[in-house]
């Protein structure tokens, strides 16, 4: 009888156990709440603590007490266990809490294959390149985990494996001999597989890679830590002219409303159409988008998109609003004609609604502007001369303004003038609007890095940015980028040429340029392996002309090779091996005939009826001189025939080779 | 076992397919006694419960993928089911080619646990890891380095005297995960030889009979056995005087004691009415009476084993008494 040990399980399994947790969850670790971090690492240090000072398990009562703790400070974290971020850390702390209890090879085993479910559960928040190392790392402690337990079970009865000279690099090597050999099937499986169409249930609300992406509102120096973010937010490829920097104004939300600290988008705005749309054929750039989850709903075009993907609408003031957020890497054509001229007829209901400004608030701009209205007699002039403000005062563009209180504008134009796009963009619109210009604010990005390799725009979350547009009779709506007239370095060169500081700890010249270079490998990522779905299968399958599938038809043929292949393979393996073996047979007949057309240059006929045994005398016979040889050769070649030993081969070989009776005759 | 569990390992589904499904093997592979060569078509490949297990969450696993379209899981889940695939080929080839070369058992005295030794070679130069063996379940396991034999060990414990035929054993393997089992059933031709259990407060021996036959135990004794050189330390009360005067050089005496004792171990010397008791007994005396060095002879009916003494009169006596037919016939033990 076998009797329960607590002793089963040998050192190095429980710890390639626990590096493979640990492999596994460290990158659970960034969207966890951190309160759950200490939670999770706790039981992992007492298991590996109990493993070194050989404690015994812990008492079911306290191990119930720590579940009970833990599920209750989850739940109060995350408001709930609905969800899929609670759900997976819920996930993470009890695979870290059963390790507590994990004192027997099963319990490892378990332990060590939700690993890998932990793993996949990982890509439901970041699919990015860099998780290929995960998935590899991942895989390869987990088998390495899985080998040890392996091994300790069936060693089990004689309760120590022999030392067979293998270590933890003969594990590691056979993990990645496996993962190599599994590699080329894996992916034919990956491109092959039939994907849904449609998901069969929960469609996912939370975003994969969520960033801190543009909102729909803007308060003036709230928003600093988009442009510490340098992840991408999109990146567009060009057919034909690429935009230059100065011209890439990426159009987001667009704000009409003002209470006085932040701005928001109307409901007007929302919900109206566009009324009139410019034309593809107009349109001067073509590129296509591919662009990161945001968890929010405006997709990115450059000014005055002329193409509606599928799923989105044009709104009336141009911004593209897709009807889903964007929970996943989404893929869009895109064109855009500069040139089109927005409304140059406004209703009443928009006129009155772009120049509002809030009662009661900035009365020092209110005052300057009815000023600058009675000294001058054009809108033109007064832009002008409110962009020349900007230039000619002490303005600063700088990301770590000073705090606004109340009067926000008034502060800013006269106290503080420290500030980013936020604050020009919304004290000139505020500026204009009290003027009696109607103006907006239209929040996007602007610029980009043009990868000459990829031959495409990469554009950041740090590449944010707000302008304003003013709507003059006639003209319709028009750009004004009030930054450009105190930073003109941002609009040209880019967010990060416009600062004298550096925006954090790790903010390197080098660093972005690698970041950079190395964006072209996540871009193909995106492109090849993240987009991969039913489409692109079925374009896939096209090129292979096998037409264009529908689901079920698409299982009934994958099931229909798979059974057909393999039943296949199961019947002829044996066919295989024997065909190898005869291979093997055939090379030592190869050497015979080899044999025999030597002998008959030398002038021995051989005639079809001989065996071996026959021709060997005879031609012994005949040539004497070689008798010797002749006679070895053709024993050998009986016993590498007629034998299960295949040791003479070689030998043969070099017999046969260095047999020349010719020339000794 | 409990009545109980005998009854449900009677009816046990499992135990009547595994029976089943063997004796089918056993049928189609006809003769096969070691030396032994395992085969493609001698290996099967089954997952264990793990490995359904395992096969469960990559079920869930992939389900997820393709629900929310997420390739880089969907790519994890079709890696790690190519690795388990792969895994049966290497369970197989793991197996593939081994070498029964020999099955061999020492006798045992009944209850006590048989050993069945296997002696297994591996036939070329690939490496060999947790092969396992047993009869019911794994009770060695050994790895297979290049071309080295290794001797693996199966037990099983005795119920019964007489003859203790292995008729099936199995190597199996679950390398290198864990996953998947490879297994070829064995069907050698080895026997071991139980002997019946000595009984525990046996009556003493019986110590009848003439000892002349019994070979003289050298060293002390009364009788002078020979003459030697004599040596510094030799008693001078052995010193053959006479010898050495006669040949002016010292000799001493070499002594000897006769085996008087001697007895005659017989069936019908015992009282009990069960015949296996009084083999049992028989068995016990046999043993003591070779402990002592004793010249003894075994009289069982219908058999007769003449005094002897030594190593084959033990086994000469001890076979005699594990295949002793008692009347109610007893047929060989199989496991």
């Amino acid at each position: 009888m076998k009797t329960l040990s607590t002793r089963d399980l040998k050192r190095n399994a429980i710890l390639w156990v626990i590096i493979a947790l640990s492999v596994t969850t460290i990158p659970h670790f960034i969207d966890m709440p951190a309160i759950l971090i200490p939670i999770t690492l706790v039981p992992i240090a007492w298991r590996l603590l109990a493993e070194f000072r050989n404690w015994k398990p812990m008492p079911l009562i306290f191990r119930v007490f720590a579940t009970v703790v833990a599920v209750s400070v989850l739940v109060v974290t995350y408001g709930g266990l609905m969800g899929r971020r609670a759900a997976v850390s819920l996930l993470v702390m009890m695979l870290a809490l059963k390790l507590l209890e994990t004192f027997s090879i099963r319990d490892a085993r378990i332990v060590a294959s939700l690993c890998l479910f932990l793993c996949a559960t990982q890509f439901l928040f970041s699919q990015r390149f860099a998780m290929v190392f995960y998935i590899v790392a991942c895989l390869l402690s987990t088998l390495i985990a899985l080998m040890y337990l392996h091994r300790q079970e069936a060693y089990l009865p004689i309760h120590e494996a022999p030392d067979t000279g293998r270590s933890m690099f003969t594990e590691l090597g056979f993990g990645l001999r496996l993962l190599l050999l599994a590699f080329p099937i894996g992916l034919t499986m990956f491109l092959l597989f039939p994907r849904w169409s449609s998901p069969l249930w929960g469609v996912p609300e939370a975003a994969l890679d969520a960033r801190s992406g543009l909102s729909n509102s803007m308060t003036p120096g709230s928003i600093q830590n988009l442009f510490m973010d340098d992840s991408p937010a999109f990146r567009a490829t060009f057919q034909g002219s690429v935009p230059n920097n100065v011209f890439m104004y990426w159009r987001g939300p667009v704000f009409w409303d003002f209470d006085g600290q932040t701005w928001q988008s109307s409901y007007l705005s929302r919900n109206l159409p566009a009324e009139t749309k410019p034309s593809l054929a107009d349109a001067q750039f073509r590129y296509e988008i591919q662009m990161e989850p945001t968890e929010q709903h405006w997709i990115f075009a450059l000014d005055y998109p002329a193409m509606v993907p599928k799923g989105t609408r044009l709104t009336m003031d141009y911004q593209l609003v897709s009807r889903r957020s964007i929970t996943q890497l989404r893929i869009y054509p895109m064109a855009s004609d500069p040139a089109f001229q927005d409304s140059p007829e406004l209703k009443n209901t928009l006129l009155r609604a772009a120049l509002e400004t809030p009662v009661g608030y900035n009365p020092r701009t209110a005052q300057m502007m009815s000023e600058w209205r009675a000294e001058t007699s054009s809108d033109a002039e007064i832009i002008r001369r409110a962009l020349a403000y900007f230039n000619q005062e002490e303005f600063h563009y700088t990301l770590n303004p000073p705090l606004l209180s109340r009067h926000t504008v008034d502060e800013f134009l006269f106290e503080t003038r420290r500030g980013f796009c936020e604050h020009y963009a919304s004290a000139f619109t505020i500026m204009m609007r009290m003027a009696g210009i109607p103006a907006r604010v239209v929040t996007g990005y602007q610029g980009g890095w043009y990868s000459g390799i990829g031959s495409y725009v990469l554009v950041r979350q740090s590449d944010a940015h707000a302008w304003s547009e003013v709507w003059i009779k006639g003209t319709g709506w028009t750009r004004i980028d009030p930054t450009a007239a105190v930073a003109p370095d941002r609009v040209e060169q880019g967010a990060m040429n416009s600062l004298a500081e550096r925006r954090h700890l790790l903010d390197f010249e080098w660093l972005m340029s690698a970041r950079n270079t190395l964006d072209l490998l996540q871009r193909g990522w995106n492109n090849w392996v993240i987009a991969f779905g039913a489409d692109a299968q079925s374009r896939l399958f096209t090129i292979f002309g096998w037409g264009i599938f529908d689901s079920a038809r698409l299982i009934i043929a994958m099931m229909s090779i798979i059974m057909v292949a393999g039943t296949a393979i199961f019947l002829l393996l044996p066919f295989f091996f024997r065909f190898r073996a005869a291979r093997e047979q055939d090379a030592v007949l190869k050497l015979w005939q080899k044999f025999i057309r030597k002998l008959e240059k030398a002038g021995f006929t051989a005639k079809p009826s001989m065996g071996p045994i026959e021709l060997g005398t005879l031609a012994g016979a005949q040539l004497e001189f070689a008798a010797n040889r002749i006679e070895q050769i053709t024993e050998l070649y009986i016993r590498c025939r007629y034998s299960k030993n295949t040791d003479g081969r070689e030998k043969l070989t070099e017999l046969v080779r260095d047999f020349k009776p010719q020339t000794a005759a | 076992m409990s009545k109980l569990a005998k009854l449900r390992s009677r009816f046990s589904l499992k135990n009547t397919v595994v029976h089943r499904v063997k004796e089918r093997v056993r049928i189609r592979r006809g003769p096969m006694a070691p030396p032994f060569e395992l085969e493609y078509r001698h290996i099967f490949v089954l997952p264990t419960i793990f490995g359904w297990g395992f096969g469960l969450m990559l079920l869930a696993m992939a389900l997820g993928g393709l629900n929310f379209n997420n390739n880089m899981a969907l790519m994890l889940v079709f890696l790690l089911g190519t690795i388990t695939q792969l895994t049966t080929f290497i369970a197989y080839r793991n197996l593939n080619g081994l070498k029964i070369e020999n099955v061999y058992a020492e006798p045992v005295f009944c209850e006590e646990i048989a050993h069945f030794l296997v002696f297994i070679s591996n036939g070329n130069d690939r490496q060999r890891f947790a092969v396992q063996a047993g009869i019911d379940k794994p009770t060695d396991c050994a790895d297979f380095i290049l071309n080295k034999q290794e001797v693996m060990n199966l037990t099983c414990t005795t119920t019964k005297r007489g003859w203790l035929d292995l008729s099936s054993f199995r190597l199996e393997t679950r390398f290198p995960l864990g996953l998947f089992k490879a297994w070829s059933w064995i069907f050698p031709h080895c026997r071991c030889l139980v002997y019946p259990k000595p009984a525990r407060n046996a009556p003493p021996l019986p110590r009848i009979g003439e000892g002349h036959t019994g070979q003289a135990k050298k060293g002390d004794g009364e009788q002078v056995y020979g003459l030697r050189k004599y040596y510094p330390g030799d008693s001078k009360q052995r010193i053959a005087w006479r010898a050495s005067a006669r040949h002016d050089k010292l000799y001493s005496m070499e002594m000897e004691a006769p085996v008087e004792e001697a007895c005659e171990l017989d069936w019908n010397l015992l009282q009990e009415n069960d015949a296996e008791l009084r083999l049992s007994i028989l068995t016990a005396w046999v043993i003591a009476a070779d402990h002592k060095q004793l010249d003894y002879s075994l009289n069982l009916p219908g058999k007769y084993l003449p005094a002897g003494n030594g190593a084959p009169q033990l086994s000469a006596c001890l076979e005699a008494l594990a295949l002793f037919d008692t009347g109610n016939s007893i047929h060989a033990n199989t496991v």
